[in-house]
């Protein structure tokens, strides 16, 4: 009954997976002869590469970035809109809106948004005399990390709220009444009925917002124009990859990076299922 | 009282007058223009201007005898006339690209030629870039049908050669008569042709005619007269160069004309370039400061719009577009955008040369190809007719002139008769002194896109000594790894 299930899994899942490592250990630019050369594609990612280290930064600070602020507004939009008035379902489905759009669409929308000379967001701080807060925001190492976290949390904040709201929904009103014949505030009725109440939901928003933002691939390449932007200060590992990959031509050097890469993303999940995860089985 | 005769003889007096005073005044003018009418072998006063760029224009040239005559244009290898295509036998070969934009306009040219030459077909095969790149030489060896191909510049194409698919044709008719020699240097190797470069375009600054013509502005000549240019432009109100940071790819089109001067020859520029891709000099070396330093002079001049780093190709367009900017620094590949966002300026565009050196000049203006047509070696003889015939075909004017008419871009081929007005207008720039895009010869493109970047961020207003230490170590790294 499995066995078609297994053949799958082995024909597209664990030998693609065992062929990376076969290439890991090569130096190959995909056109001329394979060269074996055993594991100094890891020793170099880990000792001559400071590129890695700074790709490593670059995806750690986006993904705590991305999942801390889209986390926290997908609740607080859900908590707000939770109830089924019109104004909520109106709100939501504007809130929801950037989610159905495409990627690419939205990156050339932030693009040009962004846009130190004519972009409408320079345009709104001049025009209210706020002229330091007018940056360089994709062209400037130092904001450009933050300009794209800051897109790829609007682009998916929705898509996270709706979920949340199903998780909400779920709470029984009960648990509110009871609160409120004791006395307790909004505040308190979040953080002692809907905060923890929601820790089910929060634990899948944060892993699939983890993984989201490890795949903001598509984002960074428009908003950069495929650079990686300014020294690379908002390149993470699936743009690192990429560019290895196709850019450089370099097949088992980007084969290796991609094994670190998988190898960081199962130390994310496992903390986080160490920290949220065993509060709540609590 | 005045008697006839005195009349008559004051008449006569003012008529040899008039007569004299005509003749003085017309006879330096006849000569000047006889001078001036370009004649094949008559005297001409201005050394380099030229009539045009087919095989049948004029160009004003020191003889051997040291005097300026009128002389025959010569773009091709030789001062034959161009021959027409070769007749191939019957037979069917394909044609492998990666270019699925030119689809339309290839299919146009090969049904032409097949109704020409019934009996030969010729069927395209076309990839994505990544694509052929990838897969087209492995599979180009085991298919003799693939008897005409592409291949990009530099890299790809030495892979190809390398392979020993690439067939010498330095001997054709048509690639010595028909064709403009100094555009076959892309697909040279060792003296042999083994590859056309098609595409003739012009990385220079493209400039707008009318503010040019308002502002009454001369062409600066070096570095000395562009930063005083640009000190002008923005004094006047404009930013000087559209120059798109942003996008790398585009930003790197200036560094071709910093490049071009900054070495004693074209020989020592290309080994400079090789040791930099190889790793033997690095971007601190004494000669690539003095590149960096031309790119100082000019952001200190503000030749570079505000925020140059965060300007994209898009606002650089929208720049120049809108008459903010008098200079789209990218190249004529860039004008079918700009006339997209701006149809009025059809016509109002044109090449500047960008010499950025107070030294000596070795060339004036940058030219590329973007790809090759080879003729596969392991094909048999008669599919290597065909597409012997079908390129001969293709370098025929006409037939390029429907090709690059189509596109909208310059084709290496003599006597192709634009019919867009900027192809037009910018042909000339052909003829001049022109030098293939040095920046390509970093064939290695973690070194090309680390030593791009290390410019932008010197724009961009860093530290020129710490940025290019940074980039140097980010290159050693890369060709370690």
């Amino acid at each position: 009954m499995g066995l078609p299930a297994l053949l799958l899994f082995l024909a597209f899942y664990l030998y693609p997976a065992l062929q990376n490592l076969q290439f890991a250990t090569r130096r190959w630019d995909g056109i001329t002869e394979p060269e074996f050369v055993g594991f100094r594609n890891f020793t170099n990612l880990l000792t001559n590469d400071d590129l890695f280290y700074k790709t490593l930064g670059n995806n750690l600070e986006f993904t705590f970035l991305v999942v801390i602020f889209q986390t926290i507004f997908a609740l607080l939009f859900a908590v707000y809109l939770v109830n089924n008035s019109k104004v909520n379902i109106a709100l939501r489905t504007l809130y929801f809106f950037p989610t159905i759009l495409s990627s690419v669409s939205v990156g050339m929308i932030w693009l040009f948004l962004y846009d130190p000379n004519f972009g409408a967001l320079n345009l709104f701080f001049n025009k209210l005399g706020l002229n330091s807060f007018a940056l360089n925001w994709l062209g400037d190492e130092k904001s450009a990390l933050y300009a794209i976290a800051f897109t790829q949390v609007w682009f998916h904040t929705g898509q996270m709220m709706v979920v949340y709201i199903a998780g909400l929904q779920q709470i029984p009103k009960e648990l509110y009444e009871a609160a409120e014949v004791d006395g307790a505030s909004r505040w308190k009725q979040f953080r002692n009925v809907t905060w923890p109440m929601a820790m089910p939901t929060t634990l899948v928003v944060m892993a699939y917002t983890t993984i989201q933002s490890f795949r903001a691939f598509d984002l960074i390449m428009v908003m950069t124009n495929s650079t990686a932007g300014p020294n690379n200060s908002t390149n993470i590992f699936s743009t690192l990859i990429y560019l290895t990959l196709f850019n450089e031509l370099r097949l088992g050097y980007a084969a290796a990076q991609t094994i670190f890469m998988v190898i960081v993303m199962i130390l994310i999940t496992w903390l986080q299922r160490q920290t949220f995860g065993k509060r709540y089985e609590k | 009282m005045k008697t006839k005769g005195h009349k008559a003889f004051a008449s006569l007096r003012a008529g040899v007058v008039a007569t004299v005073a005509a003749a003085l005044v017309i006879t330096p003018l006849a000569v000047a223009n006889s001078a001036e009418v370009p004649t094949f072998g008559k005297k001409c006063t201005t050394e380099g201007v030229s009539t045009g760029t087919s095989s049948k224009s004029l160009v004003c040239a020191a003889s051997s005898g040291g005097k300026l005559t009128w002389q025959r244009v010569r773009l091709a290898a030789t001062n034959a006339n161009p021959v027409a295509a070769l007749t191939p036998p019957k037979g069917s070969i394909e044609f492998w690209h990666y270019r699925p934009e030119d689809k339309a306009h290839f299919e146009l040219i090969i049904s032409n030629y097949e109704a020409r030459y019934p009996g030969t077909k010729i069927t395209q095969v076309i990839k994505t870039t990544t694509d052929y790149n990838a897969t087209a030489r492995v599979q180009i060896l085991a298919n003799p049908r693939a008897a005409l191909f592409a291949t990009a510049r530099g890299s790809i194409f030495n892979d190809f050669v390398n392979s020993g698919l690439t067939l010498n044709i330095s001997n054709q008719r048509f690639v010595k008569q028909n064709l403009v020699s100094k555009g076959l240097t892309a697909g040279t190797v060792d003296g042999k042709v083994l590859g056309v470069p098609y595409h003739y375009l012009f990385n220079n600054p493209v400039y707008n005619t009318e503010i040019w013509a308002k502002e009454k502005w001369a062409f600066p000549k070096n570095l000395t007269q562009w930063t005083a240019w640009c000190k002008d432009a923005k004094a006047k109100g404009y930013v000087p160069l559209a120059w798109p940071g942003a996008t790398r790819g585009q930003a790197a089109q200036i560094s071709n004309s910093a490049l071009m001067n900054s070495a004693a020859s074209y020989a020592d520029l290309s080994k400079n370039l090789e040791d930099l891709n190889s790793g033997k000099i690095d971007l601190t070396s004494p000669w690539f400061k003095g590149v960096a330093d031309i790119y100082v002079k000019l952001r200190q001049a503000g030749c570079f719009p505000d925020n140059p780093t965060g300007v994209t190709e898009a606002s650089a367009l929208n720049l120049f577009a809108t008459g903010k900017s008098p200079i789209l620094p990218t190249g004529t590949f860039s004008m079918g955008a700009v006339k997209a966002l701006n149809p009025e300026l059809g016509g109002k565009m044109n090449l500047m040369s960008m010499v950025l050196t107070d030294g000596k000049v070795i060339a004036e203006g940058i030219m590329n190809n973007t790809f090759n047509l080879s003729v596969n070696a392991k094909s048999s003889s008669t599919n290597q007719k065909i597409a012997l015939s079908f390129l001969s075909y293709l370098a025929t004017g006409p037939v390029a002139a429907i090709y690059g008419n189509a596109t909208t871009q310059h084709v290496n081929v003599l006597d192709v008769e634009y019919t867009n007005v900027d192809l037009l207008n910018t042909s000339p720039f052909q003829g001049k002194n022109t030098m293939l895009a040095p920046r390509f010869l970093i064939l290695n493109t973690a070194v090309s896109d680390l030593t791009q970047d290390a410019l932008i961020q010197i724009v961009g207003g860093k530290n020129t000594d710490e940025v290019l230490a940074d980039f140097s170590k980010q290159i050693k790294q890369k060709l370690a790894g």
